[in-house]
């Protein structure tokens, strides 16, 4: 970094004040382009290959249960009275969840102008459409016929009926749909740019006329950058409100019922930080992945992960909180019902599920405390992988355990899952990575022209001021 | 300035530099020097170089709040409107215009609506892409444009720009090379080569959509996945029974009890039944009623004037009675009923289609067509009502 790109203001910063390079090493434009968008031509090696068809198996085999489910019926599935609920929506809100990162990182980090956000975003937002793909899956099977799924929208009927739209699992129907509407749109405003480089750097004609089309025939105007910038500015501030509310929305499936357990105040801000937390958790999982299969330790840098982990250490703190308030919550309550309930959570049919919950995202994330282990390949992976079970495991247990002991004492029953839920499960696992994969391969997976704004050096000197 | 001639029109100079600080460093100095509109391409948006040379503010934000107000109160009418007016629903005693639970999907549709605005607005209305023939895009400059170089152009506008002394001061303010951009010939939207490929392209995808939906009706016959509840264990009527000993699947009623709306009618012989008087009173109501149960039930063998020539063919052999006649007229209105009930000859009972009052109504318009076939001269209105 040439000393006189750097801003007056930030060079009387101390030294241990002054935020981290976002790169490790001397990065130009074109070393940037160079090594990012180069991977699109290059023939995949062949560990890419291995994990692909491991990935589509998978996928492949969850796809055929749903076919069975829906060929067949929902009876396949574990679900019973009351557990009327199992593994789809714990599915969903799970996979729901881990969407939640990519926006967060996407839109609220923009406006927080935290520019270390500008390596990882393109791949955190990628993961959110995934996730939002695997998420929908689940609801459109449990109604058992997906294909009458339309008849959620409001529209002219001859039966003359309407969605009701006093139900928090319509409002769900809007807040995902439009969830997944606006990040496919943010993901892809983001990548026009740099699929006119693809465009020009590619001497293939086919390819050129592909990305010509894509791009909209770029031409990076400044009369075009400002539009551009104020409309991604635009959309990440209501991005922002977006991804507050569609965790809200889905957690108001279960706070405005009537169940014990469920009908808290604290669901709607306990679901997004959880939501937060496990998308923070699989980002870090499949970056750190990433950026070593692809030979991006320069850019996405150890300091990109720590400060993840550090987000994800937040977020395990305040769901340490949350779960406490659950319990202070069913105690000051005064009701026999939700007195019940929770000692369901810790000491019933499904306490396993409970404690391993806590151990998974309130214990072991305390590890990265400590900044060697925040820096660390294994303990970060092992925390993920934690944090990724334990968050799945928390809606299982806020779903199953409130459900299996009702008021009706006489209609308790035990949910255990079928294979044909678990296959599903992983099917969407599946889903999930070989779109990952396939993304890796075929478009950008650092918005490099949003890296290019924040190299040093990109942007011209102000004098007397900031470009705030 | 004076018009250029069509051909060999320059659209632009271009200047190309290597950092963003020196492109905003030139950017006056070329203001100054050259004549022509400004307009600067870079690899990632420079901040400040809107301001520096002159382009207006984007008008986005105004756009998107007044899309996202329609979008709030669009989604907020079509929720009070549908479960509150058009299908007034109760759900869990909240009154029908109960507008707290309709926020959240009032929310997401101004969200919906404001991101579509600021995505496609920017990207489809103020950027007016896609636009494939702009001359910029085959510059040899573009590719170096979207790597790491800084252009600054000098767009003729229409007007005829001098090439020397442009690229001259593109140099002085400190540009690597130059390049000139020649307008590209504009091929006219209506020329016959555009509609022949319009045609062609659509030609195309009629075809192609017509064999894909042929071959994919053919090789995949629409298939039912789940039988919509149309499987079920009853049975239809006329089925057999296996369950009861007579075989029937409908049963009857039992001994000695009275189905709702039925009264038993016990009379057996239609000399009897002449007790019997009509209910109804002669409305015109009444013979409206009675004159299209007649039309339905009564006139394919008594004909449409109750006459007895019937509308079913020769091969009809009984011999329907004329209702017109005399012997008819003497009947009293019971023993009419009677026939309706019981039959009589080959006429069957009518009483499973038609209810009690429906049959005395009946009567009421035989009689009316009866009165009507032998009508007087005092059955005429005096005066024509016209």
């Amino acid at each position: 970094m040439k000393p006189e790109t750097v801003p007056l203001a930030e060079r009387m910063i101390p030294a241990n004040l002054q935020a981290s390079p976002i790169t490790d090493g001397p990065v130009s434009l074109v070393s940037l382009d160079d090594q990012v968008l180069a991977h699109v031509d290059r023939k995949p090696p062949a560990a890419w290959f291995l994990a692909f068809a491991v990935t589509s198996t998978v996928m492949l085999i969850g796809f055929a249960l749903i076919g069975y489910t829906i060929s067949t019926g929902i009876g396949v599935w574990g679900n019973n009275i009351p557990v009327a609920w199992g593994f789809d929506i714990i599915n969903f809100v799970f996979w729901v969840g881990i969407g939640h990162a990519g926006t967060l990182i996407s839109a609220i980090l923009l406006l927080f102008r935290a520019r270390w956000r500008n390596a990882i975003s393109r791949f955190a937002e990628a993961m959110t459409i995934f996730a939002v793909l695997c998420a929908v899956l689940f609801p459109l099977i449990h109604v058992g016929r997906p294909w009458l799924g339309f008849w959620l929208m409001p529209y002219p009927n001859q039966r003359g009926i309407w969605p009701n739209f006093r139900s928090p699992l319509i409002w769900d129907v809007f807040a995902v749909s439009t969830y997944f509407a606006v990040s496919l749109l943010f993901w892809y405003l983001g990548l026009v740019p740099d699929l006119a480089s693809l465009r020009d750097r590619t001497k293939q004609k086919l390819r050129k006329f592909i990305y010509q089309t894509l791009c909209f025939g770029w031409r990076g105007s400044s009369s075009h950058w400002r539009h551009f910038e104020k409309a991604y500015t635009i959309l990440a501030g209501l991005a922002t409100g977006l991804v507050l509310s569609v965790h809200s929305v889905v957690s108001f499936d279960f706070a405005v019922s009537l169940v014990p357990g469920w009908h808290m105040t604290i669901f709607p801000p306990y679901f997004v930080v959880g939501a937060i937390f496990a998308g923070f958790a699989m980002v870090v999982l499949v970056l750190s992945l990433v950026r070593k299969t692809m030979r991006l330790e320069n850019l996405i840098t150890m300091y990109h992960l720590d400060v993840m982990n550090k987000v994800i250490l937040t977020c395990s703190c305040l769901m340490g909180y949350a779960y406490l308030m659950e319990g202070f919550t069913a105690w000051y309550s005064m009701n026999d019902s939700i007195h019940h309930t929770f000692k369901q959570y810790i000491a019933g049919t499904y306490a396993w599920a409970g404690w391993l919950t806590i151990a998974c995202n309130i214990l072991i994330p305390q590890l990265l405390w400590f900044k060697k282990s925040r820096r660390s390949y294994a303990v970060m992976i092992f925390v993920a992988l934690s944090v990724t079970i334990g968050m799945w495991l928390e809606r299982f247990v806020i779903i199953v355990s409130s459900l299996h002991q009702d008021f009706l004492v006489s209609s308790w029953r035990v949910y255990v899952p079928t294979p044909v839920d678990i296959g599903i499960l992983l099917g969407t696992f599946g889903l999930f990575f070989t779109l990952v994969l396939l993304f890796a391969r075929v478009l950008p997976v650092i918005a490099t022209t949003e890296m290019k704004i924040v190299l040093p050096g990109s942007q011209p000197r102000h004098e007397g001021g900031s470009h705030a | 300035m004076k018009e250029a001639p069509m051909h060999n029109r320059v659209f632009s100079v271009l200047g190309l530099f290597d950092s963003a600080q020196h492109l905003m460093d030139a950017v006056p100095f070329v203001k100054s020097k050259a004549s022509g509109r400004l307009e600067a391409y870079t690899p990632y948006p420079v901040h400040g170089i809107e301001k520096v040379i002159q382009q207006r503010k984007s008008p986005l934000a105004g756009m998107v709040f007044i899309m996202g107000a329609i979008g709030a109160i669009s989604g907020l009418a079509l929720e009070l409107w549908t479960s509150g007016i058009d299908y007034p629903l109760t759900t869990a005693a909240k009154p029908f215009l109960s507008w707290e639970a309709f926020v959240p999907i009032m929310f997401e549709v101004t969200v919906l609506f404001a991101c579509f605005t600021a995505g496609l607005g920017m990207l489809l209305l103020l950027n007016r892409l896609p636009f494939f023939r702009h001359p910029m895009l085959r510059t040899r400059s573009m590719p170096l444009i979207t790597k790491n170089k800084f252009a600054l152009a000098i767009e003729a506008d229409g007007q005829l720009l001098d090439v020397d002394a442009t690229v001259k001061v593109l140099l002085e303010a400190g540009a690597e090379s130059t390049e000139v951009v020649a307008e590209p010939e504009v091929p006219g939207l209506l020329s016959p080569k555009f509609f022949f490929r319009a045609f062609l392209s659509i030609a195309i995808v009629c075809i192609t959509a017509g064999y894909i939906t042929y071959w994919g009706i053919k090789l995949f016959p629409v298939s039912v996945p789940m039988r919509h509840m149309l499987n079920q264990p009853r049975l239809g009527p006329q089925q057999q029974s296996s369950f009861f000993k007579d075989g029937f699947g409908m049963r009857m009623p039992v001994a000695g009890t009275v189905a709702r709306g039925h009264l038993p009618y016990a009379i057996e012989d239609q000399n009897d039944a002449g007790v019997l008087a009509n209910p109804l009173p002669r409305t015109e109501e009444v013979l409206k009623k009675g004159r299209q149960n007649f039309s339905i039930f009564c006139s394919v063998c008594h004909g449409i004037l109750g006459d007895g020539k019937t509308s079913l063919t020769a091969a009809y052999g009984a011999k329907p009675a004329n209702l017109d006649s005399q012997t008819f007229r003497d009947y009293e209105d019971g023993k009419i009923y009677h026939v309706i009930v019981a039959g009589k000859n080959s006429m069957p009972s009518y009483a499973a289609e038609l209810t009690e009052d429906e049959r005395w109504s009946v009567i009421h318009y035989v009689r009316a067509l009866q009165r009507a076939y032998d009508a007087k001269d005092e059955d005429i209105p005096k005066e024509n009502p016209r």
